[in-house]
């Protein structure tokens, strides 16, 4: 199965610090209450994206404890920080210094 | 519970009596998690309103799903019996509202039992025994609702 890579990586490598506008992290924390294809659904119906990355992300939550979804302005994270939450998983946006 | 048949974009699922009448004790303890449970951010909110305004949001987030559920238990035509089975037609969105409902209870009960990091250990009282027990079964409907939309997809 190939590798999947979130696209925030590929926009950090892409493009200097010094070029990129002031954003928001929205980060999905580890816990050891909801299931994983749940997280997996969630991730795909949040964000629309195919199940390989949503997985891949899943995965970076359970094995490094959180995961950076996507790096967002303040209206579009706490957007996404909205709906992951009605979901019940545990998200934050944290400031991307 | 299991996916019987998906028609005119609706899923119909197939329960036993036993299994509706479970799945609708689990809805009637909707919601579990308690209000302004989750922070906006960990570090510094950006504004401070920002954090009300998601607090408001997740309530009447709550509402809309607590009068879904009410309608679902209230409406006749969403528990058809039918023969020794009962059929509940849900479309594509009310599924998404019942993952919902569920992961709420699920998790809800979670933290009601103190959030605990490790495997639940058998409960030494009913309250506990009362909070397992809920969540095990919402987490069970959870993945059969989960299964059905691979299976369709």
């Amino acid at each position: 199965m190939p590798e999947v890579m979130p696209d925030l990586e590929q926009d950090q490598k892409s493009k200097p610090k010094s070029e990129k506008e002031p954003g928001y992290l929205v980060i999905c924390w580890n816990d050891p209450v909801n299931l994983m294809d749940y997280v997996t659904h969630v991730f795909q119906t949040v964000f629309g994206w195919h199940k390989p990355k949503a997985e891949f992300h899943m995965k970076q939550v359970h094995n490094l404890g959180k995961s950076v979804l996507v790096r967002e302005s303040l209206e579009k994270a706490e957007h996404y920080v909205h709906q992951l939450q009605k979901y019940s998983l545990h998200a934050t946006m944290e400031r991307d210094e | 519970m299991n996916l019987f048949r998906v028609e005119n974009d609706r899923y119909i699922f197939q329960l036993a009596p036993r299994e509706r009448d479970l799945l609708v004790t689990v809805l009637r303890l909707y919601p579990v998690i308690p209000s302004a449970h989750q922070p906006l951010s960990k570090s510094a909110v950006p504004d401070k309103s920002s954090q009300k305004l998601l607090d408001d949001a997740l309530a009447e987030q709550r509402n809309e799903n607590r009068k879904w559920v009410d309608d679902l238990l209230s409406n006749p035509r969403r528990f058809q019996e039918k023969d020794d089975s009962v059929h509940m037609s849900l479309s594509a969105g009310e599924i998404e509202w019942l993952l919902q409902v569920l992961n709420d209870v699920h998790v809800g009960n979670w933290i009601l039992l103190g959030s605990p990091e490790e495997r639940l250990r058998l409960p030494t009282t009913r309250q506990e025994a009362a909070h397992i027990w809920a969540m095990e079964l919402a987490s069970l409907f959870q993945m059969e609702l989960l299964q059905a939309l691979k299976q369709s997809s």
